[in-house]
């Protein structure tokens, strides 16, 4: 009989969220999904937990401890990797979403979502080079011609070729209209691209025969003149190897080097490499979509890749707490407090009220941020193929505004849920002989890639919650409203949608006030809090979702529905915990925001 | 080759600490409490699939069928789910006997089995060596009986000889028995013939090397299978009586394990084995 491993998700969950909360058999009756139905969905998803318990999750913790070498200028990868890749391949996960006219299957981003939730918690270095591939493979397919798509995406799409984003440059992180990759136009009608590129996924290992990076660069005239900023960037197909124009099909080294491999902390199997084009003047690149446009058509991208972060920060912190709940559950230590002698019998820890509250807080971290990520992913499919040009409009417009969150609060609050998991193993969750501590340094990643933490708040504030006239709140007020009365009709306490009714309100207020001390001219006031703005909004969505959660539960206790009515309350019990500890704190960070307390603005230089 | 392949759905043994059985004071249950369980294909059913798709293709392009596999459960329609997971697998055709758990037992799933043979006329059936719920390891030892076809049971090792008959390598206590069976026969497997190298069949070259376990369905094939035939019989229409010779009383949980205690010395050890546990 095999031992009860740690599951990464909690099957019955994901059944719940998409039958019970999302209702995926309403979602499947979009046109574009006609070729899928909910048997066919769980037929895969048992591929997929298969796949990700039996192939990937055993492959993880080898690759962390032996992260690949570079060796002669070339990456290899941990040996696994060589069959963890083709068998992700296999799946046909990489195209799943795609449209069947681009070798897809048209299968809903949602259901890709839940997949990509249990392939996260097993193994994020191979799922993530997948993402990256099916990311360049998507831009391409956004934005290339048919050629580029012949020649670039369908390799890419089918995993015979990976694919990278190649933005960052060693002084252009964050602030990517500061890249200086150039790109001059050759004869040809292709360019010849030159700069270094840093922190770039995948982009050298010993896995496939090419490496495609879709590459920020700024195009300089032949008299050498060039546009600063984002509006100078361009996006650039620049492959390792390319065809030799003069010789038909063969492919020749395309003067791409690999200058470095660098070493991290998590993540640690999927290689990050320092990358420099046109050492020799030979790095051939092809232009994808417009001169000029190369931002905004990565941006056009960029919602699902940052929901992609959300779902790989609730699957790290999933599988932390899966572990905890096993390891609390299984370890005793300690006596029941009332027995003053300190007698009777040890208790297990999770008969501990503190550890209890560990287990609730990483319970209520994990599936409130995943009813919202999966939120979100439905938020996709909605804005893509709803037929009703008003849903697609409203559905984009939602998005839109939760992205940022999506992307943010997952992994800043998915960290401290791998933290409060690590507390419960005490000394030996300090020690690398438990997963644990591998699983936080893996969860650093994802409050930094795709856009910081920092700058999801500068997002959220400076944009999205002030587009079209603050048009995107208002969507998001009307779902909150919609969900506090089915909630109370479902029999949650009344109060708890009272709670977030005003919790909403008062969003809606600092918001209000924040775009008022913009319009007046002051941004640094308005931005001064955008963190806490950030976090604000965070705790009112989420406490939105447990909500959500709570109606659903509810209503499968009053009609007996398929789980077992301990699964029910335990969700009612995780919304009622969220909602009493978190939003109380909406009203104080409120007040910070409002008030633009000032002690980090005004600090003096030599005073730190 | 035509191979018939029965599955079973069982409580994910993974999960099965959730399999609840409640009892009312001092009785047995009427039943198990099935309610929230979540069930997956018995993994050694799971292993004969496997091995009859190797036995069908040539390991090196496997999208060419070469044989027939048929795949059979017994249950209510929900079970459609586990044929249709064996079906984007790779099976060819599935068939589901509608009946409930309730009206089964081993010996009458063999007797089914034996006429859905008559009409099937596969030349091997080929399944996993017992389920893993109720453990019984009956249904090919008595389908073969019924047939009276030759049987093997433990397979850990799979050799077509020209799709006339398989040279097995079957599990035995301190090592493996090898024979030889002439087909059609009975064959039941245990884990190990999804070891890369568990089933040596032609066209499959000798030297290639299968993936270590069962294969997964690819997405386009999940939805492919949609598409490949799934037909539902009744027990009257295999002529079998729905009358189980099993006839289950009740259920009752194994009693919990008792907390272990901490001996001192040696002595006491000694004292306990023998006077309290009277293994000395």
């Amino acid at each position: 009989m095999a031992q009860a491993e740690n599951p990464l998700l909690d099957d019955r969950t994901v059944s719940f969220l998409l039958d019970e909360v999302l209702d995926l058999r309403a979602h499947l009756a979009l046109p574009y999904f006609a070729d899928h139905d909910r048997e066919g969905v769980e037929v895969l998803l048992d591929m997929v937990r298969k796949l990700a318990r039996r192939v990937l999750y055993p492959t993880w913790k080898p690759q962390d401890e032996q992260p690949p070498t570079f060796v002669d200028g070339r990456v290899r990868l941990h040996p696994s990797f060589h069959e963890a890749w083709p068998a992700l391949v296999e799946t046909g996960l990489l195209s799943a979403t795609r449209p069947s006219e681009h070798g897809g299957q048209q299968l809903p981003f949602l259901v890709h979502a839940v997949a990509a939730a249990y392939l996260g918690a097993a193994n994020l270095n191979v799922v993530g080079l997948g993402m990256l591939t099916t990311g360049a493979a998507h831009l391409i397919e956004a934005f290339g011609d048919d050629a580029q798509r012949a020649q670039w995406m369908t390799p890419l799409y089918e995993g015979r070729w990976t694919g990278t984003m190649a933005l960052t440059e060693p002084q252009a992180g964050s602030s990517l209209g500061d890249v200086q990759t150039t790109a001059r136009r050759a004869v040809d009608g292709s360019y010849r691209i030159r700069g270094s590129k840093i922190f770039i996924s995948g982009g050298d290992h010993d896995l496939g025969s090419n490496v495609i990076n879709l590459a920020l660069a700024r195009v300089v005239q032949p008299d050498g003149s060039s546009v600063a900023g984002t509006r100078g960037l361009s996006l650039f197909i620049v492959p390792r190897r390319r065809p030799d124009a003069s010789s038909g099909d063969r492919w020749v080294d395309n003067d791409v080097t690999t200058t470095q491999a660098i070493h991290k902390i998590g993540w640690r199997g999927l290689p990050s490499i320092a990358l420099s084009f046109g050492d020799r003047d030979d790095c051939h690149g092809w232009l994808v979509g417009q001169p000029g446009r190369g931002m905004p058509q990565m941006f056009q991208m960029m919602n699902e890749a940052r929901v992609g972060v959300g779902v790989a920060a609730v699957a790290t912190a999933s599988a932390a707490y899966q572990e905890a709940l096993a390891y609390a559950r299984g370890r005793a230590q300690g006596r029941d407090p009332r027995n003053r002698d300190g007698g009777g019998p040890q208790l297990p820890l999770v008969e501990h009220a503190d550890v209890r509250r560990m287990l609730l807080r990483q319970k209520a971290i994990v599936e409130g941020s995943f009813a919202l990520a999966l939120t979100a992913a439905r938020l996709v499919d909605r804005a893509a193929h709803a037929p009703d040009e008003a849903v697609r409009a409203k559905s984009q417009r939602l998005l839109d505004l939760l992205t940022p969150i999506v992307k943010s609060f997952p992994a800043e609050r998915g960290y401290e849920s791998v933290a409060l998991a690590l507390q419960i193993h005490g000394g030996y969750g300090y020690s690398s002989e438990y997963p644990i501590e591998g699983w936080l340094r893996d969860q650093k990643l994802n409050s930094i890639h795709e856009g910081t933490t920092g700058i999801q708040g500068l997002d959220l504030l400076g944009r999205k919650v002030v587009a079209a006239g603050g048009e995107a709140l208002a969507l998001l007020l009307e779902e909150l409203e919609a969900t506090a009365a089915r909630a109370t009709q479902s029999g949650v306490e009344p109060a708890l949608g009272e709670a977030l009714r005003a919790a909403g309100e008062r969003l809606r207020g600092t918001t209000m006030a924040l775009a008022q001390r913009g319009l007046r001219g002051d941004v640094l006031g308005m931005l001064l809090h955008s963190h806490d703005f950030l976090e604000l909004a965070s705790i009112v969505v989420v406490a939105w979702q447990h909500l959500e959660l709570s109606a659903a539960a509810h209503a499968g206790l009053a009609r007996g529905g398929p789980q077992p009515r301990a699964f029910y309350e335990g969700k009612v019990l995780a919304a009622q915990y969220w909602l009493a500890t978190e939003l109380p704190r909406v009203p104080q960070l409120a007040a910070l925001c409002e008030q633009g307390e000032a002690s980090y603005a005004t600090f003096p230089d030599g005073g730190w | 080759m035509k191979i018939l392949v029965p599955l079973k759905r069982v409580a994910d043994p993974e999960n099965a600490n959730k399999v609840k059985i409640a009892a009312p004071a001092g009785g047995l249950a009427p039943k198990i409490e099935t309610t929230g369980l979540e069930w997956k294909p018995n993994p050694f059913d799971e292993y004969a699939l496997e091995a009859a798709l190797r036995l069908t293709e040539n390991g090196t392009a496997v999208k060419a069928r070469l044989g027939e596999v048929i795949v059979v459960t017994f249950g209510p329609a929900e079970c459609d789910q586990t044929l249709r997971g064996a079906l984007a697998t790779g099976a060819d055709r599935a068939i589901r006997v509608d009946v409930t758990d309730d009206q089964l037992d081993g010996d009458l799933v063999a007797r089914a089995l034996a006429k859905l043979v008559d009409q099937v006329k596969p030349d091997l059936v080929l399944m996993g060596k017992q389920t893993v719920d109720s453990d019984s390891n009956q249904v090919a030892q008595l389908l073969a009986a019924y047939l009276g076809w030759p049987q093997v049971t433990f397979a850990a090792n799979i050799v077509n000889e020209d799709n006339k008959a398989l040279k097995i390598g079957r599990v035995a206590d301190g090592g493996q028995i090898n024979v030889r069976v002439q087909l059609p026969a009975v064959v039941n497997v245990e884990d190990r013939v999804v070891n890369p190298k568990g089933v040596t069949s032609p066209p499959t070259p000798a030297t290639h090397k299968y993936a270590d376990g069962v294969r997964f369905a690819p997405l386009p094939a999940i939805m492919q299978a949609k598409k490949k035939p799934l037909e539902v019989k009744k027990l009257a229409d295999l002529g079998v009586e729905a009358a189980p010779k099993v006839k289950y009383l009740g259920y009752e949980a194994p009693p919990a394990r008792k907390a272990g205690v901490k001996v001192k010395t040696v002595a006491e050890l000694v004292d306990k084995l023998k006077n309290e546990a009277k293994v000395l």
